[in-house]
C-alpha cells in the first residue's frame, strides 16, 4: 500500500436507529479519510454520532447508506469481518473486561480463540503489553480488585495484543476520577508516538493538542470542521463549534 | 447484572456481602466457607459421595421394609435372564394390513401363523386348572402347557402322584437362566447353575479311578418345625424361615417323634362316683409342659373316662410327681385318680408299655394319641451318599459339585422377546439392582435435569437471538411448556408420547395432500421408551423451559459491553458466546439452576402417576398395606427433606465459590 492510500475511507455514511419512539438519524453522510499513522481526535456534543461513527468502523454498527473500507476492503458484504476486528482494536469508555478472568487472562483469551497462539506465546505477549501500560505486577488481579485506570489500560494491552492496525478509543478516560486519567492518556501518547492509527473520540484537549495530527469536530450526525488541534480548539471557524467549546471550557 | 435480570433470576434485591460484616458468623457460615475454599473437584466429588451413600442406605432400608411387608421375596441373581423361544419353523407371511394395528398383536398373529412343532414330556402333574396343567419332569424342570396346544395325554395314578405322559404342540419355549455369552449369532444361557458342597475329608466313601469322581457320606438331614399334616406315606411341615411346607417321605425319615399324649387312670374294677366338692387328683412329671399337656387335652371333645360326676363342682387337683416311676406307682395305689404323661422321645410310649407289663396294676389307658397337626416335630433323615466331581481338596475338607451347571445355546434369531429379570438387591456390586426408591427419585432427577440442563441451554441461547424465527420458536416452547402443568406434561410423555415413538412416530403421510396421492408415510425408527425414560423425558422437557428462561436472563444479565468488546477482539458470535457470555452467564445462574435442581427432586415425586416405584410410590404402598399414613408419608417427608437440605446446602458453597473476587 503507498503512503498517500488512506487506511480508513468514510465516504458519505448514512445510520439510522429505529427505535419505538421513531427513527434517529445518528449518521447523516460522514465523509472522512484516515492515513496510516495518523492519529485524529472526535469531539462533539452529546447524542452527535461519534461513538456511533467509531462503532461503524469496525462494525459493532451496520451502516444504511454509503461505504466504509478499511485496510483496503470495504466493509460491506466482507466476508471475514473478524479478521478485520482483529486488525482494528477498540477500547471502551466502560473499559468491558472480562471480570471472570484475570488481566493475564483477559489479554490471552483473544489471542489463544482469534490468533489461535499457543499458550505460552500468549502468555509471553500479554506479559509484555502489561509490562508496556506499566502494571506488569497485576498479571493475576482480577478486574474487581483493580482501579479504573488499571482496568483501562489491561483493556489497552488487550487489543494491542492482537496486533492491530488500528485503535480505535471511545471516550477511554471518561470514566475515570481525575488522578487516573493521566496514566491512561500517557499509554497512548506512547502508543501515538510508535506511530499507530489511532481514532479518539475525547475532550481530553491536552491530549489532543500533544499527539493529534487533526480533529473533528462532530454535531448532529454530520461532520462540521476538520482541522489542526489547535485551530478547532482555539479559533474554530464554525458558530457550533464556538457554542460546543464555550460549554466545555 | 440490572436490576430486572435480578428480578428474573430471583435474586434478592441485595448482594449479600453487604451485610457480610454485619452478621455474626455461625459455625454454619463457617462450614459453607471453608466448603467454598475446596477445588471444584473436591466439592464434585463429595457431593457425589454423599449422594451415592444416602442412597445405598436408605434404598436398602426401604427395600428390607417393602420386602417384609409383600412376603415376596426378589430373584438376587445378578444377570437372570428371560428369553422366548421360536420353535418351528418361522413362515413370513405378506400382505396388507386392513387397518392400523398395535406391533403387539402383529407379532402376536404372526406366533399363531408359525407352523407348530411336537414336543412329548413326562412328569408328576404339580397343578392344574381350566386352561393349563403344569408338570414336573424328571429332569427337574416345571413345565405348564395349555390345554388346547396338547394332543394326547395318558395318565397313570400312583398311591403317590399322578404321572402324565403328554404330547402337545408347542410354538414357543421360555428359557430363563444367567447369560454366560452373548457374542456372535447365539446366546449361552445358564439354566442351571452349579452347586458344590464341601465335607470332611473322613467322609469320602469311595473314589473312581481317575480320581476325578468321588462318592460322599452325607448326614441325614435334622429338621425341626411345625407339624402340618400327617399321612401314610409322607409328612409335612412347617419349617420356620421357609415360606412353603416342606413335604418328606415316610420312608426316607429314620428318627421322627410326635409327641404323645397318654391318659391313664386308677380302675379299681368299677365305676367311682365323683361327688360335688370333691376333688379329682391327676399326676404328672414334675418338669414336664403343662401347658402344652392341658392344650392337647382341650382339642379332645370326648374321653372316655371310667368315672362318673354327680352334677355340681368338681375340681381337678393336679399332682406333680418327679419321676415317671412315682407316678405310676402311686396312680396304681390309688393316691390319685388318672395320670397325665406327654413327650416326644423315644420314651414317649413309656406309660402305656408298663400298664401292658402291669396287668394287676389297677391300670387302664383311656387315651394315647399323637399330635396330627400343629405341634412341633423334630426328624431325622436318612444317611445317604452322593457322588460328584470333585471341584478342590486339601488335606482336610473336600469340595464336590453335586449338581452340573447346564447351558443351552439358542440361535439369535430365533429369540422373539428377551428381558432381564427383576435385577437383585441393591449393593455396590450389583447397581443394576439399585432401582427403587430413593435410587430411582434419584436416577431419574439426575438424568432428567441434565437432559434438561441441555433443553434450557439451547432454548435459553435461542431466546436471545435476534433471527424471529428462532425467537418465535423457542418463546413459543417457553410459553407453551410453562403453561401446562408438570402432571399434564408427565402423562403426555408416558402415554401419548411414548405409544407413538413406541409404533414409529409419524412425520408425513403423503395422503395428507389429497387421497389422490400415493400411501407413502415416513416414520421416525421405532423407539422403545421405558417407563423411567417416559418419566425422564416428561420431566426433562417440563423443566427445560424454566431453565432456559434462567439462561436467557443470565445471558442478558451479561452487559452488551462483553459481547462487544469480544467482537471487537474479532471473536464470532458463537466464540464470543463460548468463551465471553456464558462462562460469566453460569457463575449468574449457578444457584437459580441448583433451586430449580432441588424444585426438580420434590417434583419428581410426580412420577409415581407413570406406575414407578419411586420413593413416594414405595411410601404410598406401605401405607396402603399397612393403613399408617402417618408414618409412611414421614418417612417420605423425611427423607426428602433430609436431601434437599443437603441440597441447598450444595447450592451455597457452588454460589460462594462461584463469587468472583472484589
Ligand atoms: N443502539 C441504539 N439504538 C437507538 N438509538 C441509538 C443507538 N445508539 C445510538 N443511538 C442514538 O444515536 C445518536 C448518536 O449516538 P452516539 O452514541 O453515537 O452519540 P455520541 O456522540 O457518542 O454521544 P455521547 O457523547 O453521549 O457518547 C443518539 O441520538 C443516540 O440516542
Ligand atoms: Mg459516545
Amino acid at each position: 500500500m503507498s503512503e498517500k492510500e488512506p487506511i480508513i475511507q468514510i465516504n458519505n455514511v448514512h445510520k439510522r436507529f429505529h427505535t419505538l419512539r421513531g427513527t434517529v438519524h445518528a449518521l447523516r453522510g460522514v465523509s472522512l479519510d484516515i492515513m496510516p499513522g495518523e492519529v485524529v481526535v472526535v469531539v462533539g456534543p452529546s447524542g452527535s454520532g461519534k461513538s456511533t461513527l467509531l462503532r461503524s468502523i469496525n462494525r459493532l454498527e451496520t451502516i444504511d447508506g454509503g461505504s466504509i473500507t478499511v485496510d483496503g476492503i470495504p466493509l460491506k458484504g466482507a466476508r471475514n469481518i473478524n479478521k478485520i476486528r482483529a486488525e482494528v482494536g477498540m477500547v471502551f469508555q466502560q473499559f468491558n473486561l472480562f471480570p471472570d478472568r484475570s488481566a493475564l487472562g483477559n489479554i490471552m483469551l483473544a489471542q489463544r480463540v482469534v490468533r489461535r497462539r499457543r499458550k505460552g506465546e500468549a502468555e509471553a505477549k500479554a506479559q509484555e503489553l502489561l509490562a508496556k501500560v506499566g502494571i506488569p505486577e497485576k498479571a493475576d488481579t482480577y478486574p474487581g480488585q483493580l482501579s479504573g485506570g488499571q482496568q483501562q489500560r489491561v483493556a489497552i494491552a488487550r487489543a494491542l495484543a492482537m496486533d492491530p492496525k488500528i485503535m480505535l478509543f471511545d471516550e477511554p478516560t471518561s470514566a475515570l476520577d481525575p488522578e487516573m486519567i493521566k496514566e491512561v492518556l500517557d499509554v497512548m501518547l506512547a502508543l501515538a508516538k510508535d506511530g499507530m492509527t489511532m481514532v479518539v473520540v475525547t475532550h481530553e484537549m491536552g491530549f489532543a493538542r500533544a499527539a493529534a495530527d487533526r480533529a473533528v469536530f462532530m454535531d448532529e450526525g454530520q461532520i462540521v470542521e476538520i482541522d489542526k488541534p489547535d485551530v478547532i480548539f482555539s479559533s474554530p471557524s464554525h458558530e457550533r463549534t464556538q457554542r460546543f467549546l464555550d460549554k466545555i471550557l | 447484572m440490572d436490576e430486572r435480570a435480578r428480578q428474573a433470576l430471583d435474586l434478592p434485591p441485595l448482594p449479600d456481602n453487604d451485610n457480610e460484616g454485619i452478621t455474626p458468623v455461625g459455625p454454619y457460615e463457617r462450614f459453607i466457607g471453608w466448603a467454598a475454599g475446596l477445588p471444584w473437584w473436591a466439592i464434585i466429588l463429595g457431593i457425589v459421595v454423599v449422594v451415592v451413600g444416602y442412597s445405598m442406605l436408605t434404598s436398602e432400608a426401604y427395600r428390607r421394609v417393602i420386602r417384609q411387608l409383600t412376603d415376596n421375596p426378589q430373584v438376587s441373581t445378578d444377570d437372570l435372564f428371560f428369553a422366548v423361544l421360536l420353535v418351528g419353523d418361522k413362515e413370513t407371511t405378506t400382505g396388507m394390513l386392513a387397518r392400523a394395528d398395535s406391533v403387539e398383536t402383529v407379532i402376536q398373529q404372526l406366533i399363531e401363523e408359525v407352523d407348530p412343532a411336537e414336543a412329548d414330556d413326562f412328569g408328576i402333574l404339580v397343578s392344574e386348572t381350566q386352561t393349563e396343567i403344569t408338570l414336573r419332569t424328571d429332569d427337574g424342570r416345571t413345565i405348564t402347557i395349555p390345554k388346547r396346544d396338547i394332543v394326547d395325554e395318558k395318565r397313570t395314578e400312583t398311591p403317590d402322584a399322578i404321572q402324565v405322559e403328554v404330547t402337545y404342540f408347542v410354538d414357543t419355549e421360555i428359557v430363563t437362566g444367567t447369560v454366560t455369552d452373548r457374542a456372535g449369532d447365539t446366546l449361552t444361557i445358564r439354566t442351571v447353575d452349579e452347586v458344590s458342597e464341601t465335607f470332611a475329608v473322613s467322609r469320602v466313601l469311595s473314589r473312581d479311578e481317575q480320581g476325578e469322581l468321588v462318592t460322599i457320606q452325607r448326614e441325614g438331614e435334622i429338621i425341626t418345625g411345625t407339624l402340618d399334616t400327617l399321612n401314610n406315606t409322607s409328612i409335612k411341615i412347617r419349617v420356620p424361615g421357609a415360606d412353603e411346607l416342606r413335604e418328606i417321605r415316610r420312608n426316607e425319615i429314620v428318627e421322627l417323634n410326635l409327641p404323645t399324649l397318654t391318659l391313664a387312670v386308677h380302675d379299681p374294677g368299677q365305676e367311682r362316683p365323683v361327688n360335688p366338692g370333691e376333688e379329682v387328683r391327676v399326676a404328672y412329671i414334675n418338669g414336664a409342659d403343662l401347658t402344652n399337656v392341658l392344650k392337647e387335652l382341650n382339642r379332645l371333645d370326648t374321653v372316655d373316662v371310667p368315672l362318673f360326676s354327680v352334677p355340681g363342682e368338681a375340681q381337678v387337683a393336679l399332682v406333680g410327681y418327679d419321676s415317671l416311676d412315682d407316678a405310676l406307682e402311686a396312680t396304681s395305689q390309688g393316691e390319685v385318680d388318672a395320670l397325665l404323661y406327654l413327650d416326644d422321645g423315644p420314651e414317649r410310649l413309656a406309660v402305656d408299655e408298663w400298664v401292658t407289663a402291669h396287668p394287676d396294676a389297677n391300670m387302664s389307658v383311656v387315651l394315647l394319641r399323637e399330635c396330627e397337626t400343629g405341634c412341633q416335630v423334630m426328624l431325622k433323615l436318612e444317611d445317604d451318599a452322593i457322588t460328584g466331581r470333585i471341584a478342590a481338596e486339601d488335606a482336610e475338607a473336600i469340595t464336590v459339585v453335586t449338581t452340573e451347571a447346564v447351558t443351552i445355546e439358542v440361535d439369535k434369531d430365533r429369540i422373539l422377546e428377551e428381558r432381564r429379570m427383576e435385577p437383585g438387591t441393591c449393593a455396590l456390586n450389583n447397581l443394576r439392582g439399585c432401582n427403587a426408591g430413593i435410587f430411582l427419585t434419584l436416577t431419574v432427577t439426575f438424568r432428567a435435569y441434565a437432559l434438561a440442563l441441555i433443553i434450557g441451554l439451547m432454548f435459553g441461547i435461542l431466546r436471545v437471538q435476534t433471527n424471529p424465527v428462532l425467537y418465535a420458536v423457542s418463546t413459543l416452547y417457553v410459553e407453551v411448556i410453562r403453561g401446562i402443568p408438570l402432571l399434564v406434561i408427565l402423562l403426555y410423555a408416558g402415554f401419548v408420547i411414548s405409544p407413538e415413538l413406541r409404533d414409529g412416530l409419524m412425520i408425513f403421510d403423503l395422503q395428507w395432500l389429497g387421497d389422490s396421492m400415493p400411501d407413502v408415510v415416513i416414520r421416525l425408527p421405532k423407539i422403545n421408551l421405558n417407563d423411567e425414560w417416559e418419566a425422564v423425558l416428561g420431566l426433562s422437557f417440563g423443566y427445560g423451559a424454566f431453565i432456559a428462561e434462567i439462561f436467557r436472563a443470565g445471558i442478558q444479565s451479561i452487559g452488551r459491553g462483553q459481547m462487544e468488546a469480544a467482537r471487537s477482539l474479532g471473536m464470532s458470535y458463537p466464540q464470543a458466546m463460548r468463551h465471553v457470555v456464558l462462562p460469566q452467564a453460569i457463575r449468574v445462574v449457578l444457584p437459580p439452576l441448583g433451586n430449580d435442581f432441588i424444585a426438580m427432586l420434590k417434583d419428581s415425586a410426580l412420577i409415581s402417576v407413570l406406575a414407578l416405584p419411586d420413593l413416594l410410590q414405595l411410601g404410598r404402598l406401605y401405607v396402603s398395606r399397612t393403613f399408617r399414613a402417618l408414618e409412611g408419608y414421614n418417612t417420605v417427608a423425611v427423607l426428602y427433606l433430609v436431601m434437599t437440605i443437603f441440597l441447598s446446602m450444595m447450592v451455597r458453597i457452588i454460589e460462594r465459590r462461584a463469587r468472583l473476587p472484589q
